[in-house]
């Protein structure tokens, strides 16, 4: 009977990967339901824009190196915690470089191909805002 | 005769099994190459990778660790850890690998060692095959009408050759078409976008590549999960060898090949010498791939 066990388990991630896929966008490459090369929607062709603002400002940030993990993260899976995380990330190195934030907005987004031209499009996959209290 | 047999304590050696052919090679092959494979992809936080690296170089040095079922559900807990850890962004194989680690440890309390990982592992080959396929097949729009290897084969550096070999591209066409493919920033989008050159043989290359892998990974599936004969026997390991023989030359995941062929391996009977020795060179193969610029090399030879 034990030898049942890995296969079950296997089963089980895979069906919640493919539940996680259609539920809250995680990218089918990961999560371990073997969804890797079977389509555009990974990492090379997602991304988050972050936009700052604060009393005087609101600008766009290019995604620090320092934060590169949790934007990963936050692409591959854009659940309100990872993205509360990045925006937290966000804050706290704004922070150390003494500049006010009140707001951090990230845009989820992949890229689509045409299936005749392959023309390249985005879609907002979605947006999340977080408010500094 | 009779031999009463008894589970393997989670820290005795299963060498101790009466009539336990832990002697015979395809086993002790199994589990030396799954170490090596931790030891050639090291994974993991730093208190992951210490765990993991001893534990597989001390598998490969005394045979009464290598036979330890706790050893091996330690090392799966680690990559389960490891995956936790960095969710959601461990590769599928990393998965396979925890519940590989698993298998061990469980077929290593068994009474036959051999047929036990035979077993598991004919599943769990089968099972992440079937997984790629439904994927490929039913769950991403783009794989199956051919999106997928068509934007793979201009964009991906590794494919850039080929297409420009075998798919008549020019470079700067190649060059073009991934300048076309690639997103603008923040959703802008060109009114007239330039179009991107598909001469008709890359599209027909995208298109038999298309059908090739699905057809392929389907046979593994179904040839996996099909009852153990002697006739399927030989197909599935055909099926096997030839996927990790061909993707493992362009796919950059040399630890998902490997664990693969180790799996593979579990599954050759004792007297099946020549098949082994075929797994390991296949082994050593998928190794080449991953550390040889063949490609380049062939490109340069070919001009």
């Amino acid at each position: 009977m034990q030898r049942f066990i890995p296969p079950i388990l296997l089963c089980a991630v895979a069906i919640v990967q493919i539940a996680l896929a259609h539920t809250v966008a995680l990218t089918p490459w990961k999560g371990g339901g073997f969804g890797m090369f079977s389509t555009l929607d990974h990492s090379g062709y997602r991304g988050v824009d972050v936009i700052v603002e604060g009393p005087d400002r609101s600008e766009q940030l290019t995604i620090p190196e320092s934060l590169e993990v949790a934007a990963a993260r936050a692409a591959a899976c854009p659940t309100n915690g990872l993205l509360r995380r990045l925006a937290e990330g966000v804050v706290a190195r704004e922070r150390r470089y003494d500049r006010a934030v009140t707001r951090v907005r990230l845009t989820m987004w992949r890229a689509e191909f045409d299936p005749v031209t392959l023309h390249v499009s985005e879609r907002t996959l979605r947006t999340f805002v977080y408010d500094v209290h | 005769m009779s031999t009463t047999f008894t589970s393997t304590p989670w820290f005795g050696d299963a060498r101790r099994q009466p009539a336990l052919a832990f002697d015979d090679c395809s086993l002790g092959i199994t589990l030396r190459l799954t170490a090596i494979t931790l030891l050639l992809r090291p994974m993991g936080p730093w208190f992951v990778l210490p765990i993991v690296l001893a534990a597989a170089a001390l598998v490969l040095i005394f045979p009464r660790v290598l036979s330890t079922p706790a050893v091996w559900l330690g090392i799966s807990v680690a990559i389960a850890l490891r995956i936790a850890d960095d969710w959601p962004l461990a590769d599928n194989h990393i998965y396979l690998f925890a519940y590989w680690a698993l298998a061990i440890a469980l077929s290593l309390r068994t009474s036959d060692v051999s047929s036990a990982l035979a077993f598991t592992s004919r599943w769990l080959i089968g099972l992440a095959f079937v997984f790629a396929v439904c994927w490929k097949a039913f769950l991403s729009p783009d794989f199956i009408d051919g999106r997928f290897v068509r934007v793979t084969l201009l964009t991906d550096p590794r494919f850039g050759e080929a297409a420009m070999l075998i798919g008549g591209l020019t470079p700067q066409q190649l060059d073009a078409d991934r300048e076309a493919l690639t997103p603008l920033p923040e959703g802008a989008e060109l009114i007239n976008p330039p179009a991107v050159i598909e001469p008709p043989r890359l599209r027909v290359i995208a298109t038999l590549s298309t059908w090739a892998i699905l057809c392929l990974e389907a046979c593994v599936a179904i040839l996996m999960l099909l009852p153990p004969d002697t006739s399927i026997s030989a197909l599935r390991h055909a099926a096997l060898l030839t996927f990790c023989g061909v993707t493992y030359a362009f796919a950059p995941v040399a630890g998902f090949g490997w664990l693969l062929l180790v799996m593979g391996i579990a599954q050759i009977g004792a007297r099946q010498i020549w098949l082994r020795r075929v797994y390991v060179g296949a082994f050593l193969v998928v190794l080449f791939y991953s550390e040889v610029p063949w490609a380049n090399l062939l490109l340069h030879v070919l001009r």
